[in-house]
C-alpha cells in the first residue's frame, strides 16, 4: 500500500488501530492533507445523496413482478411455498379473464366442432378439448392438446391446464363438465408451437397460482383421478 | 418461512439497492433497470448456487457485475460499429435526484459517468454502497490492492472533475 492508498484506507476506516492513529497523527499535522480528508469526505457524502434517491424510488412493478410466484411456473409446489400472490395481481388475472370469457361468449361459433361452448352464460369445454381433459395424461400425452397441471383448487374441484394450439387455459370440474376458468390466445405467431414455448403463459401461470390448494398431482394422483372420472 | 426470510422475499428488499447500483454500473435508468431484472433472474435460476448464511447481497451484486460486464462488451462492439456520436450526451441535464435536484449532485454524478468501467464499479460499491475493501475483493475477484489502487484513481479523478469546492 502506497501512501496515497494508506491515506484514504484511513479515511474509509479500513486501517487496523495503529496504522490509523499514525494516519490521523499526519493528517492532524499537516493542513494541506486535512484539506484534502475534508474534500473526499464532502464527495462522498455527495456521491450517496447523488444515487440515494434512486434506491428511495419506488421500484418499478416488472422488477417486483420477476419475483412473484408467476415467474417461477416450473415448480408451483415450490413457490406456493415461499409466498403468496398479492391481490391485486389477483384481480388484475381474474379481470383479465373475464374479459377473454366475455369476448369469446360473444362470438363462440356453435359448432359441434367448436372446442368450448357457453351454457347459461357459462363456457365449458366441448368437443375435442372436452375428450382431453378427460382422456389425456400430462405424462402420456398423445394429441394436439397437452395437459400442464392437475390440481385440486380451494373448492376441491379438480382443475387442469391445457395447451392448444390456439392458446392455452385452465378449466375446472364442476357438476360432470370441465368449466373454463381462463383462456388465453397464443401470441402472434406462436400458434402451432406451443411445444416450443418456454413456458406457461404468465397469466394462466398467476391463475393457477391464485386457485391452487395443496400441491400438483404427480403422476400417480393424475392417473387415480382419471380413475375416478376426475372427482 | 415467512416471506421475507425466504430467498424471494431477501431479493426483494434487495431490489432498492440493486437498482442504485445498476444505475452506476449502466449509467442510463432504462438499461439499470434491465439489469436489475435480469440479476434478479438469474439469481432465482441460480438460487442452488447461493449458500445461506453467506450475505446475498454480495452475491446478487456479482452477478450484477458479471452481467453487466458481458452486456457492456456485447454493445461496445455494436456502438462501435454504429453510432459513435452518443458520448458526450448524457452528461447534461439528468432527472433522476429529482425536482429539487442540486447543480452539484448532477455534476457528481456526470462526473461518475465519465470514469472508466473499472474505476465507477469500485468507487460505487465502496463509497455509494458502502462495501469494504475485502467484501469488494471478493466479489470482483480482485487482489486487494487492485481494489485500492482503483478507487485511489477513481475518487481523486472524481474529485478533479467535481471541483474542490
Amino acid at each position: 500500500m502506497n501512501d496515497d492508498e494508506k491515506f484514504f484506507a484511513w479515511l474509509d476506516g479500513e486501517l487496523g488501530p495503529a496504522e490509523a492513529a499514525e494516519m490521523e497523527a499526519r493528517v492532524a499535522a499537516d493542513p494541506a492533507l486535512k484539506r484534502i480528508a475534508d474534500h473526499h469526505r464532502a464527495l462522498g457524502s455527495q456521491l450517496r445523496s447523488a444515487f440515494d434517491p434512486i434506491a428511495e424510488a419506488p421500484v418499478p412493478e416488472r422488477l417486483q413482478a420477476a419475483l412473484r410466484p408467476t415467474a417461477q411456473v416450473i415448480d408451483f409446489g415450490a413457490a406456493r411455498r415461499a409466498r403468496s400472490m398479492p391481490a391485486v395481481a389477483q384481480w388484475t388475472t381474474m379481470a383479465a379473464t373475464l374479459a377473454i370469457g366475455i369476448f369469446l361468449g360473444t362470438r363462440v361459433p356453435q359448432e359441434s366442432s367448436a372446442p368450448v361452448r357457453v351454457e347459461a352464460g357459462k363456457l365449458y369445454a366441448a368437443a375435442s378439448l372436452n375428450h382431453a381433459l378427460d382422456t389425456e395424461l400430462a405424462s402420456a400425452p398423445t394429441g394436439d392438446v397437452r395437459i400442464g397441471v392437475t390440481y385440486r383448487d380451494s373448492a376441491g374441484e379438480i382443475c387442469r391446464t391445457f395447451v392448444a394450439p390456439a392458446g392455452s387455459g385452465l378449466a375446472c370440474r364442476n357438476s360432470g363438465r370441465w368449466q373454463m376458468k381462463g383462456l388465453f390466445a397464443a401470441p402472434e405467431g406462436q400458434g402451432n408451437d406451443y411445444r416450443m414455448a418456454a413456458g406457461m403463459d404468465p397469466n394462466l401461470a398467476a391463475l393457477v397460482d391464485s386457485t391452487m390448494a395443496g400441491a400438483p398431482f404427480d403422476a400417480t394422483e393424475e392417473k387415480t383421478a382419471k380413475a375416478k372420472g376426475w372427482k | 418461512m415467512d416471506q421475507s426470510s425466504s430467498f424471494e422475499g431477501q431479493l426483494v428488499a434487495l431490489l432498492p439497492r440493486l437498482r442504485r447500483f445498476a444505475h452506476a454500473l449502466s449509467r442510463d435508468p432504462a438499461d439499470a433497470d434491465d439489469l436489475t431484472q435480469a440479476t434478479i433472474e438469474r439469481a432465482l435460476r441460480s438460487k442452488g448456487r447461493w449458500e445461506p448464511g453467506t450475505r446475498l447481497d454480495s452475491w446478487c451484486y456479482r452477478i450484477m457485475r458479471n452481467l453487466w460486464i458481458d452486456t457492456a462488451r456485447a454493445r461496445s462492439r455494436k456502438t462501435a460499429r454504429e453510432a459513435p456520436e452518443e458520448a458526450g450526451l448524457n452528461v447534461g441535464e439528468d432527472p433522476r435526484p429529482g425536482i429539487e435536484a442540486a447543480v452539484d449532485l448532477r455534476r457528481v454524478m456526470a462526473a461518475m459517468e465519465l470514469l472508466p468501467d473499472e474505476q465507477r464499479e469500485v468507487v460505487a460499491l465502496i463509497l455509494v454502497e458502502g462495501f469494504g475493501y475485502r467484501e469488494v475483493s471478493e466479489m470482483l475477484g480482485l487482489p486487494i490492492g487492485t481494489v485500492s489502487s482503483r478507487l485511489v484513481r477513481g475518487r481523486t479523478a472524481l474529485l478533479a472533475m467535481v471541483g474542490e469546492a
